[in-house]
């Protein structure tokens, strides 16, 4: 029992892996650019809903607004945050400099933005947890021991989809084939008539708004928010990508559900501390039998998704 | 129709392109030859838009096109058949063509995919497959079909016979010829100078760089000097 319920909340913790792993996974593989303001874009979803519900709108535009339509403002905000760091770090040095940049620069910057919100946040709100509420907090399924909570269970099935969507729309649409065609190579995507300018900053519009979906889901599901969430999250969705394969939908919702049931168990185990031995040692061990990861391609860089 | 005036470009220190002058008319089969690295590619990614160009000017339809993106090109009738086909290896057969007619209005691009698989039946029969499980001659063909089905005025190809046999390289031929009596400009870039300077109407000799002579195909292909340099062995 006490093993299917730590399975059961592996899989949860792992919902919320899979869309921050498909935020990175996207990035890489269609920018060639691992971009490190994730984390906060996924905190800034959770601390802006949180102080929405609890301050209303800034400069009182609004009293305290509920749960659901505060964490529209934060999800919002993740978008327009990460549409910002396009502008400054990707689209700001590429185009002045060209490839001449590789990938340091982009990265730099993007780490930068990263201490830059989340240290924004700590200076508005403070370093505390907040309480996050919603009306079906408690909300569980009882089957004997095993306790399964219902906006967690509603949370994977809704990261699911997600996913699943992109990998959708990545497929069957225009707009998606123009993004897979400047992942495998921008200049004959260019050829094609992909303008890959007006390309760039759906990817960050995507990266916002799942790392904003994620957010959110984890303020529902574990009632607290905290302008640290996203440093416990960043690490561990980066372990799942890499764990899944870079540059693959698919691997990354494995990888996500893997770091997340890894990162149950090893608590239960041998305590707190331990879960990032565990996921990070499970990586190390995978990369030496499968480079590529679990889905991952051979070839880095060259046909992703 | 495609006009260019002193065009130079350069990569850093290297002057790739020094003052080329070119011209391609109407329906028109133009050839460029010329050794390894004398700028044939850079001179036809520079029409296309993919390099930008220092100084001269390129225009069509007696038109500017120097500040166009190259997207726009494309809109405007220019394509390009880049070196080493550049098909997309993690996409299908049919997702290619997409690709080729991703500036089409997508309502009628059904019709010009079928017409193209109509073209190649080869094609048509791993229409679903990845394209990288397509033989070098096969991708070519899917490499002049994606740029087909842009509806292209002027088509550019770069060295379309490398790496294919010889039966290949004469359909591949046959092929220009049929886009040509179609209506379609040429830009042909080749270092089969034997065949390209056969098929075309017109040639130009790129020496590092710059064009060394330029005039009737047929009479380049005569040219004493120009057999020694580079028609010896073909
Ligand atoms: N992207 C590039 N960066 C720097 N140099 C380049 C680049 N592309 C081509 N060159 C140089 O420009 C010259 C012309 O190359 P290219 O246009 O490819 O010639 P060709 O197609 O006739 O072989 C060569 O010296 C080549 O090394
Ligand atoms: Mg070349």
């Amino acid at each position: 029992m006490v093993f299917t319920q730590q399975l059961v909340n592996g899989l949860m913790l792992g919902s919320i892996y899979i869309s921050v792993a498909v935020a990175f996974t996207l990035t890489i593989g269609i920018l060639n650019f691992l971009n490190f303001t994730i984390p906060a874009l996924y905190m800034l979803a959770g601390m802006v809903g949180w102080s929405v519900s609890y301050y209303g709108l800034p400069f009182g535009l609004s009293e305290p607004l509920g749960w659901a339509p505060s964490l529209l403002v934060g999800i919002t905000c993740s978008v327009l945050a990460s549409l910002l760091v396009e502008r400054f770090t990707y689209r700001y040095f590429k185009i002045k400099h060209g490839d001449s940049t590789e990938h340091a620069i982009p990265l730099v910057s993007s780490l930068g933005f990263l201490l830059i919100f989340e240290y924004a946040i700590l200076g508005a709100h403070g370093s505390e947890t907040r309480g996050f509420h919603t009306p079906f907090t408690d909300l569980n399924w009882r089957f004997a021991d095993l306790v399964i909570s219902i906006p967690q269970v509603t949370s994977l099935i809704l990261s699911l989809c997600i996913v699943v969507g992109l990998s959708f729309m990545l497929k069957k649409t225009r707009i998606g084939r123009a993004l897979r065609a400047t992942a495998e190579s921008p200049d004959t995507a260019t050829l094609m008539g992909v303008e890959v300018r007006k390309i760039v900053p759906i990817v960050f519009v995507l990266t916002g708004l799942l790392c904003g979906l994620a957010g959110s889901i984890f303020a529902v599901n574990y009632s607290e928010v905290s302008p640290y969430m996203g440093d416990h999250v960043g690490t561990k969705a980066i372990a799942a990508m890499v764990i899944g394969g870079l540059g693959s939908v698919w691997g990354a919702i494995a990888g996500g559900l893997i770091v997340g049931i890894s990162e149950t168990f090893s608590i239960h185990f041998f305590g707190a501390s331990s879960a990032q031995i565990t996921v990070w040692g499970l990586l190390l061990v995978l990369l030496i039998f499968r480079p590529n990861g679990l889905f991952g391609h051979n070839a880095i860089g060259k046909g992703k998704f | 129709m495609l006009k260019l005036e002193n065009v130079d470009v350069r990569y850093g220190p290297v002057h790739a392109v020094k003052s080329v002058s070119l011209e391609v008319d109407e329906a028109q089969i133009v050839a460029v030859v010329g050794a390894n690295g004398a700028g044939k590619s850079s001179l036809l990614r520079a029409v296309a838009g993919a390099e930008k160009i220092n100084s001269g000017n390129i225009s069509f339809d007696g038109r500017p096109v120097n500040r166009l993106a190259a997207p726009e090109r494309v809109k405007q009738g220019i394509t390009l058949v880049p070196e080493g086909r550049q098909i997309f290896v993690s996409m299908t057969v049919e997702e290619n063509l997409l690709m080729g007619a991703y500036t089409q209005d997508q309502v009628q691009i059904r019709s010009g995919i079928e017409a193209i698989f109509d073209r190649f039946p080869n094609l048509a029969s791993r229409r679903h497959s990845l394209a990288s499980v397509l033989s070098g001659g096969e991708q070519q063909m899917l490499a002049i079909g994606r740029a087909m089905i842009a509806r292209p005025r002027l088509m550019m190809l770069d060295e379309p016979s490398l790496g294919l046999s010889p039966i290949l390289v004469n359909q591949l031929f046959e092929l220009i010829l049929e886009l040509n009596r179609q209506g379609i400009s040429i830009l042909l870039v080749e270092q089969n100078t034997k065949m390209a300077l056969q098929a075309a109407e017109r040639g130009y000799v790129l020496e590092l760089g710059a064009v060394r002579m330029e005039g009737k195909a047929s009479d380049l292909a005569a040219d004493k000097s120009l057999a020694e340099a580079y028609l010896g062995d073909e």
